[in-house]
């Protein structure tokens, strides 16, 4: 079954152990999610294979052409740009770094679409450095979309979470743990009461 | 193979102080007073988690992280910074993919050595976790 509901989670320094410690209790989810997080070749498949002996979902590095699943974790591979075509299929691509990172969160997020009513999308801004994230966020709301972001006591580097947070766009700040929790929450309540559909 | 940890800090009391705390875990430690020194280790085949100052003179943490990827010596490490700085400064732009981890002095020794046995848990191969 395609993914329904889309749970995006951009993140950089940090990263890891905040990764950890989100999916560590979280139940399977009634959504694809997808992780956009700063890191190089050579270290993803590693970052994805611990997330998978932890996640109560499987966990992949997501492959060009595929197509999204619910209760899936798919981390975009270092060197390449993620992006989602109709919401739906994983298309990654070369090309200039943005917000000095490849992949950038920016442009994995900007490249969703408004949801079809009664389908939600999460946004969620982890620790990191820097400002990569904030117009993801901005857009997700735009389309209709629910923003979460790290606090910044449980932040290893509070950069990202503080630039998201201080577009407006942000409607949780919780730590990872708590993130989880309202995941849960929000993916099992009626879907257009977050979504303009 | 369990992977090493090299310390990179100028401080020899720093050093010191977190050589001692890691040893008592078994880890298999190796320091480093600067950057030039840390690239020797690369060089000499060192494979492992990095604990990496900012500040050190000449050669500072950002510089030897950029020269470390620029050598190809990356591969197989894993980058930590451990610093008195609270928030990095604008040197870390493009790095940020190196740098796993961004722990600030004074450190909570578990948390340290949490985050340690989870991050060389990352470096095993396939064939160690078989």
């Amino acid at each position: 079954m395609t993914a329904n509901n889309i749970v995006m989670i951009g993140v950089s320094t940090g990263g890891p152990i905040a990764l950890k410690r989100l999916f560590a209790d979280l139940p399977p989810l009634n959504a694809a999610l997808v992780i956009v997080l700063h890191i190089p070749t050579g270290m993803d498949y590693r970052i994805a294979r611990s997330l998978g002996d932890l996640a109560s979902m499987p966990v992949t590095l997501a492959e060009d052409g595929e197509y999204l699943h619910s209760g899936r974790i798919y981390l975009a591979p270092g060197g390449y740009h993620l992006t989602l075509e109709g919401n739906s299929r994983i298309i990654l691509t070369e090309g200039p770094r943005v917000n000095f990172v490849q992949p950038s969160v920016d442009v994995a997020m900007q490249s969703l679409l408004k949801p079809l009513r009664r389908k939600r999308i999460i946004g969620v801004i982890l620790t990191g450095m820097g400002k990569d994230g904030a117009e993801g966020v901005r857009h997700i709301k735009a389309i209709g979309g629910v923003n979460i972001a790290q606090d910044q006591e449980s932040s290893a580097i509070y950069g990202m979470p503080k630039a998201a947070l201080e577009t407006g766009s942000v409607d949780f700040v919780f730590p990872p743990d708590k993130i989880g929790q309202k995941l849960v929450e929000l993916l099992s309540g009626p879907a257009n009461n977050l979504s303009e559909g | 193979m369990d992977s090493r940890i090299m310390i990179v800090d100028d401080e020899d009391m720093i050093r010191e102080a977190v050589e001692i705390l890691l040893e008592t875990e078994g880890m298999d430690i190796v320091t480093a007073a600067g950057g030039e020194e840390c690239l020797r280790h690369l060089k000499s085949g060192f494979t492992g988690v990095i604990l990496m100052d900012i500040m050190m003179p000449g050669m500072d943490g950002w510089d030897t992280i950029r020269k470390i990827v620029e050598q190809g010596l990356y591969e197989g490490n894993v980058i930590v910074m451990l610093t008195a700085m609270d928030t990095p400064d604008e040197k870390m732009e493009g790095l940020q993919e190196y740098v796993t981890d961004y722990i600030t002095k004074p450190f909570n020794a578990d948390n340290l050595l949490d985050s340690l046995r989870y991050y060389r848990s990352l470096l095993k191969t396939e064939n160690d976790r078989a």
